[in-house]
């Protein structure tokens, strides 16, 4: 398994080492819920140095990366972050992906761990990006106390910064990257810097006794409760963005491989769609539970888990579009549990716009 | 419940009796595996079930699993507080977080399963 800068300070505090994508990252240090309570109260470090991370030069890199994603790049402004995913010609997701105008000139791109192979290849070919994945940690600082205590560390640079915006600052005289896109739904900020500052920066945010390391397990219940998609189990290349509900981010007036093939499967209308289910209990439906409409097997669960925030079972599934109504009743799973389709978030009370 | 005491199935159930009844839950290393435990579905009362057969089901942010009856009998109480808060079950498996109790018809049938020192031998063999 590939190790993080961080390897070392996750075991060094009891961090349960799982191999993810062929990362060996914390599952979770106290516990999967303490952790995710803690997150939406105070701050959590995550580290999220597994995602790849390219840095795209130039007006042609910028419009070439243009051709395979469902959105504008070039008149992203500098200083702003967009989500977006690369698609193949039917529609399929190869990644869903967070872009980052640095500058006029630069376009940073943040991707998965699972298909990283296949984006690195397609970002290298078609747009001659710099992989900086290898030279460069993530470490996510998430919750509504994560301004506060960047702040006391000495980052003043990311006061003004909004929902969905980046800046290049400095950590002691180095340069690092700061965006705050997050996956929580907490207040929180994405710091990418190299490697060897990697440690210095965790240990010294975990100084702050507001600030515990959170894990993986974690990192996944709380994106649940916001009903964010994680790469390959909730979307992947067999599914279409529009298929993935990213319908409403889509720019149609932009040029891109895909739009005929989603024009035709928007105008077509009959697709399954990824939906928020719940249930009425504490009991979670499971990655896998088949889902039935009056007995009829009508689709797939791809993510579920207990929500520690809200109390009851939450996930996403795959239905037909004219089941994925909120409020329809439908099962789910072996022992067809009851489950109920719902709008996300599941989570109402997050903080990450604040 | 005294752990020293129990008798343990290699599924990682505990059974012990107590004022004439069995009492069922499982093992420490079990609910450490499992993780943070958020849901449990507890049998009926009054429920007759075989030695073997799936009687409560647990849920963690992990897995769901099965838990079996280490024993034959009829189901005589359940632990309802776990319905509410099935984290009992990671703070104190041997005490607060048992799941049910059962009334044997043969409880020497305790007598195949391991004892404390067995089940501890059992673990160290299984580790990796």
């Amino acid at each position: 398994m590939r190790q993080t800068p961080l390897f070392e300070e996750h075991c060094a505090r009891d961090g349960k080492i799982v191999d993810f994508h062929g990362w060996a990252l914390p599952v979770q240090f106290k516990g999967i819920i303490e952790e995710h309570l803690y997150t939406r109260s105070r701050v959590s470090l995550f580290d999220c140095s597994h995602m790849g991370q390219f840095i795209l030069r130039g007006a042609k890199a910028i419009r070439a990366l243009e051709s395979m994603v469902f959105n504008d790049m070039i008149c992203l402004r500098v200083g702003r972050c967009r989500y977006t995913s690369i698609l193949d010609v039917c529609g399929g997701i190869i990644d869903d992906i967070i872009t980052m105008r640095l500058s006029e000139s630069e376009l940073f791109v943040v991707t998965n761990a699972m298909p990283y192979a296949k984006v690195s290849r397609i970002l290298h070919r078609l747009c001659s990006a710099e992989n900086v994945t290898d030279q460069t940690a993530k470490i996510d600082v998430q919750g509504p106390l994560s301004r506060s205590v960047l702040l006391q560390a000495g980052l003043d640079d990311i006061a003004p910064l909004k929902y969905f915006t980046v800046c290049r600052t400095q950590w002691k005289g180095q340069e690092i990257i700061v965006s705050r896109a997050g996956y929580t739904g907490e207040l929180g900020y994405e710091l990418y810097v190299p490697q060897e500052l990697a440690t210095p920066i965790w240990s010294e945010l975990l100084s702050y006794p507001e600030v515990h390391p959170a894990g993986l397990g974690a990192r996944d219940t709380l994106r649940i409760e916001m009903g964010y998609t994680l790469y390959g189990q909730d979307v992947d290349e067999s599914h279409t963005t529009l298929e993935a509900g990213m319908g409403r981010f889509i720019d149609w007036d932009s040029e891109f491989n895909a739009k005929e093939f989603l024009l035709m499967q928007r105008e077509m209308g009959r697709y399954k769609v990824r939906t928020g289910i719940r249930s009425a209990t504490r009991r979670a439906p499971r990655t896998g539970y088949e889902v039935y409409c009056e007995g009829k097997p009508v689709g797939e669960v791809t993510s579920g888990c207990y929500g520690p925030s809200v109390g009851f079972g939450i996930g996403m599934a795959y239905i037909p579009v004219e089941l994925s109504v909120p409020g329809t009743r439908l099962t789910a799973g072996p022992k067809e549990m009851e489950i109920e389709t719902t709008a996300f978030p599941f989570y109402e009370h997050g903080t990450f716009r604040n | 419940m005294d752990p020293a005491l129990l008798r343990y199935t290699e599924e990682h159930e505990w059974i012990g009796e107590e004022d004439s009844v069995l009492v069922v839950g499982i093992t420490d290393f079990a609910q450490e595996q499992l993780g943070d435990i958020t849901y449990v579905e507890l049998p009926e009362v009054g429920r007759t079930v075989a030695k073997g057969e799936t009687v409560v089901m647990v849920e963690s942010v992990k897995a769901a699993s099965d838990i079996r009856a280490p024993a034959g009998g009829t189901v005589c109480a359940t632990n309802g507080a776990l319905e509410e808060q099935p984290e009992l079950i990671n703070q104190n498996a041997y005490g607060t977080g048992w799941f049910f109790k059962l009334k044997s018809a043969n409880p020497e049938e305790l007598g195949n399963l391991m004892d404390a020192d067995a089940y501890r031998r059992f673990l160290d063999a299984n580790e990796d």
